[in-house]
């Protein structure tokens, strides 16, 4: 009897991690996955990371459905999926400083001006200072929430971003030249 | 003389001016500290500059039109009533996509016994776009052993269509053995993007 009333538990538990993935799914995809694809520079590892970040709350959420998910956790672990993977990448292919700056390796369709040269400079930026540049500049939060995503102060996150708009400038003006 | 923390100091405040946080003062100490250092005022620029780099992303984002959908034609298939089941079914599936893209890739994946049901539940339900690359031929995949030691090998014809599912490996269980095999039989193996 415990055991049936034990399962009927677990069945809600999953039920509502389902349905709260679901909603966050639909909600934060487009805007998670475009994140990532900047960071990683490929849109089919993009998918997968993303995918990978909405499975670790699912597991979580149904660990403790009661569990408070925001917006912030899913950047926290998009980032943090997206830096491991660079790394990963970068052992791979025994790259030895910069991440690849090859652009034809750039899987992010989008080949306006203003996006292959965010594009370039990103490769060119360590990740930590894509994901500060990419939190505030382009998915609008304050760099006390970029901070807090990424777990450093907002000092650091305006020293980064400043570093990585010096590069971005660089880059924008070898395209003028 | 501006001595290197003024220039860090300028650093973070560009870098404030940069994500529309700047105040009054914070500018101005800005503008004081280009006034005298020639370095910061070429490799960071005033203001407009500043402002005028940071439009790129801006417009670099506003140009996007990817929408990826993480959810797959999977999802919207009707509940199933043996939810257990059916999630041991679903387990074997994922661990076949897994399995199949781990021997397309030289990185390792996860073993498809560290999926439970549930998870490959919420795996399929948040959709799996990964998919096994072919090459117009028919072939024969093995899977290794899921959760519940259910093995099963799947054939895909060219276009990706389950042909045929026999257990290799039963779990005791026939009833479980043959959801396995229904589930596989029913899913969707999409091509993978840009390949027929």
């Amino acid at each position: 009897m415990n055991r049936n009333v034990e399962v009927c538990h677990r069945a809600d538990a999953i039920a509502v991690a389902q349905a709260r993935v679901e909603s966050l799914v639909l909600e934060y995809q487009t805007k998670l996955a475009r994140y990532v694809r900047r960071m990683v520079g490929d849109a089919e590892a993009a998918l997968d990371l993303t995918q990978e970040v909405f499975l670790s709350a699912y597991r979580m959420l149904q660990a403790d459905p009661s569990r408070e998910l925001n917006a912030g956790w899913l950047y926290r672990a998009a980032t943090n999926a997206a830096i491991s993977f660079l790394r990963r990448r970068k052992i791979l292919r025994m790259v030895p400083l910069d991440r690849e700056i090859d652009r034809s390796t750039w899987r992010v369709d989008e080949r306006s001006a203003a996006s292959v040269d965010l594009q370039a400079a990103l490769a060119r930026l360590a990740p930590e200072q894509s994901a500060s540049l990419l939190l505030t500049s382009y998915a609008g939060y304050s760099s006390s929430e970029a901070a807090a995503i990424l777990g450093t102060t907002s000092d650091a996150v305006r020293q980064r971003v400043c570093r990585a708009m010096r590069v971005l400038r660089s880059i924008m003006k070898e395209d003028m030249e | 003389m501006t001595s290197r923390s003024d220039c860090t100091t300028a650093e973070r405040l560009a870098g404030a001016i940069a994500v529309g946080e700047a105040s009054e003062s914070e500018r101005d100490a800005y503008r004081g500290h280009l006034a005298g250092c020639q370095r910061c005022l070429h490799d960071l620029g005033g203001e407009r500059e500043i402002e005028r780099v940071i439009g790129a992303v801006t417009r670099a984002r506003n140009e996007e039109r990817w929408e990826p959908d993480l959810r797959s034609q999977l999802a919207r298939r009707p509940r199933p009533r043996h939810a257990w089941m059916w999630g041991a079914a679903l387990a074997a599936v994922i661990a076949l996509i897994v399995g199949v893209r781990g021997a397309e890739k030289p990185v390792p994946v996860a073993p498809a016994h560290a999926i439970s049901a549930q998870e490959a539940r919420s795996l399929v339900a948040l959709g799996t776009q990964i998919a096994p690359h072919r090459e117009g031929r028919a072939e024969s995949l093995a899977v290794g052993a899921t959760t519940l030691s259910t093995a099963f090998e799947l054939s895909l014809d060219e276009r990706g269509i389950p042909v045929r599912c026999t257990i290799t490996k039963s779990s005791g269980v026939a009833d479980l053995d043959q959801s396995v095999c229904r589930a596989a039989m029913h899913a969707h193996y999409s091509p993978k993007r840009g390949q027929p």
